[in-house]
């Protein structure tokens, strides 16, 4: 009971913390999807041309909104949490208390404005007529749950790594672009060329674009197999973050 | 017997290695394969320690003997390297400067984070906030940022919030010595009042006035390791007496004394040479003696004072104000004895020095200084116990 007041504290003083001091505070949460989507939907839509391969695809910009804003909330929360237990230093070597709290703060705050986002946007795109599927919102955000597990524990294992490796996180940065690229986020598997169409299942973000987009907007098949897959990849990425973290959690003082 | 609140068996405490980053990526390889580190510097050997519910310990030692360090691992904020700590109760903790404060929030914001830390709900945290605030007397800073105060206003909002909280046991790490004279004084009064309330008290502190006036146990630490824990005068004269011990060495190696032209060469006190502290009884006898080298032979007047571990005077009288002469031993050596018969210092620690002048009493040319604890049970106040008796008239209430 006490470390749930005491979580919910920490992520309450990392969403402050994000607006603090900026005149718009929590509306620029809401208005910055915004805004990046209609960046969106003018590089593909008017440069590019982009096209949903298939008949009765949807249009590019729900395609892509559906995919990269789960997306966005799951690199967001690793980027930031990496460096949770390296910023939190003056804290950590004064006050005894559970350090993952120190990394769950700013995971969670990342899934709790983008997810946020995520629905402000879908209510737009069905606003003005773009056929998302709005009964089956709350089946996406389901897909939420084994999401955040999964980001949780890589960054759990990636901030308590940090304090020994100090470069570790400018190497995610990189790897996290790598790995939006690596799933169809921008483009469909069927895009590719088969013989690359398996690798795609080997990154595990593949599936959750998939299911979003059979769940929103009706497209493609929803990838049952994945499903499992996708549950027990995230079980054990968190039970291994939490391990590793808890093995390198009493010596993060003489390290940091 | 009281309940045990801390039990350290056997605690050491070592740093690795961190300075190279292939050090902290063996270091890192090391400890996910469970294995220990090898090459580790020891702060802290050791240590058994046990506090019980209301406990005050005076935990002193030179900088870097590893004072904040077995604070640290008292607290939880620190894992030991070896042996275990168990702590039962609530602990309040104020470590160093700092206090756990996150520098860019304001105050309001960080003592609700303290609050949630210690497991505070909003609604008892709202109750007490205007206590804390009050308490801090900092004014409008309470909403500053924490980083534009200064280090005395972050220790007068950390110790608030300990006042506040009221924990099982309090830990401060030389936090007096930060803030100004009336916070100070705000401060142990609220720690006497604290601990005659039944709460225990952990203090790291450089002032043995502080640790006599708070604690009744002390710890000294040196190197690491426990030099002597007990009652906190004996342990903090040892302590002092280990320090003059070693100013003492470091003056030998000074240029010679022996030039000055009163050189006092010895200071007996009863009956006991050499420079450490002496134990008398309260109403005790006291004798000090001493002997005096005169370069050129010339009478020196002597003086002996006493004065009070803090530095107050409380007595002092020369062979000059009582027109007695020193004795001549020979041409150069000179013999001075004085006798306190029922010694009236009360019980506590005091320092004993004496002074030669010159003949005429106008330059001063030696001082020599041993600490000197009156032992004993008084609860009367004070330093000296003054001749004194209770008028009662006959009668007054027929009897």
């Amino acid at each position: 009971m006490h470390k749930l007041a005491l979580a919910t504290h920490f992520i309450r003083r990392e969403l402050k913390e994000r607006y603090r001091g900026s005149f718009t505070g929590f509306g620029w949460a809401l208005l910055q999807p915004l805004l990046q989507l209609a960046i969106y939907a003018f590089v593909f839509v008017q440069i590019f041309k982009a096209r949903v391969p298939g008949a009765g695809a949807p249009g590019y910009v729900p395609f892509l909104v559906v995919a990269m804003w789960p997306w966005i909330a799951f690199s967001e929360a690793i980027f930031r949490s990496t460096t949770a237990i390296q910023d939190n230093a003056a804290l950590i070597g004064k006050v005894a208390l559970p350090r993952e709290l120190l990394v769950l703060a700013p995971c969670a705050a990342s899934f709790l404005l983008h997810g946020a986002g995520f629905l402000a946007i879908l209510a737009v795109l069905s606003i003005s007529g773009h056929g998302i599927e709005m009964v089956k919102i709350p089946l996406a955000l389901l897909l939420y749950v084994p999401m955040f597990a999964c980001a949780f524990g890589i960054s759990l294992t990636l901030a308590g790594l940090q304090v020994f490796v100090r470069d570790l996180v400018q190497i995610i940065g990189q790897l996290l672009t790598l790995m939006m690229f690596a799933a169809p986020i921008f483009y469909d598997r069927t895009n590719l060329p088969e013989r690359f169409q398996v690798l795609l299942d080997l990154n595990p973000f593949t599936f959750y674009v998939e299911g979003m987009r059979n769940l929103l907007l009706g497209y493609g098949e929803f990838p049952w197999h994945g499903l499992l897959i996708a549950i027990l990849v995230a079980g054990l990425t968190l039970a291994f973050g939490l391990w590793l973290f808890r093995r390198l959690d009493p010596h993060f003082e003489d390290f940091l | 017997m009281n309940q045990v609140l801390v039990k350290a068996t056997g605690v050491g405490k070592a740093y690795p290695k961190a300075y190279l980053s292939s050090d902290r990526l063996r270091a890192l390889a090391r400890l996910l394969a469970g294995r220990r580190d090898a090459d580790a510097q020891y702060v802290v050997r050791d240590i058994d320690l046990c506090v019980r519910r209301g406990e005050s310990i005076a935990v002193i030692g030179q900088n870097g003997a590893g004072k904040s360090t077995l604070l640290k691992l008292i607290t939880g904020v620190l894992t030991p390297t070896s042996g275990k700590v168990e702590v039962s109760g609530s602990v309040g903790a104020l470590l160093e400067l700092g206090a756990g404060f996150h520098p860019e929030y304001s105050g309001r914001d960080n003592v609700e984070m303290a609050a949630a830390l210690h497991g505070l709900s909003h609604d008892e945290l709202a109750a007490r906030m205007q206590q804390i605030i009050e308490f801090a007397d900092i004014g409008a800073y309470i909403d500053e940022p924490v980083k534009h105060y200064s280090s005395g206003m972050v220790v007068r909002l950390g110790f608030a919030i300990i006042a506040s909280l009221k924990p099982d046991l309090l830990i401060t790490d030389e936090v007096l010595a930060v803030g100004d004279e009336s916070f100070q004084k705000k401060c142990i009064r609220w720690m006497e009042e604290y601990l005659k309330e039944g709460g225990t008290l952990l203090l790291v502190t450089h002032s043995m006035y502080h640790a006599q006036k708070l604690c009744r146990h002390a710890l000294w630490l040196d190197h690491g390791a426990l030099m002597q824990s007990g009652d906190v005068f004996e342990v903090s004269q040892a302590y002092l007496a280990w320090h003059e011990r070693k100013q003492a060495a470091i003056e030998q190696r000074a240029p010679d004394r022996s030039g000055i032209e009163f050189e006092i060469t010895d200071l007996v006190v009863n009956d006991s040479p050499g420079n450490q502290a002496v134990v008398v009884d309260f109403g005790g006898k006291l004798v000090m003696s001493s002997r005096i080298r005169s370069r050129e032979g010339r009478l020196p007047i002597a003086m002996f004072g006493i004065v009070r571990a803090d530095g107050t005077p409380v007595y002092g009288v020369s062979t000059e104000m009582d027109e007695v002469g020193v004795q001549r031993v020979s041409d150069h050596d000179f013999r001075v004895e004085i006798e306190f018969a029922g010694l009236s210092l009360l019980p506590g620690s005091y320092q004993v020095r004496i002074h030669t002048m010159d003949t005429e009493g106008l330059r001063l040319f030696d001082t020599l200084e041993r600490g000197l604890t009156v032992r004993g049970e008084s609860r009367e106040f004070g330093l000296v116990r003054l001749p004194h008796r209770w008028n009662q008239s006959s009668g007054g209430h027929g009897g």
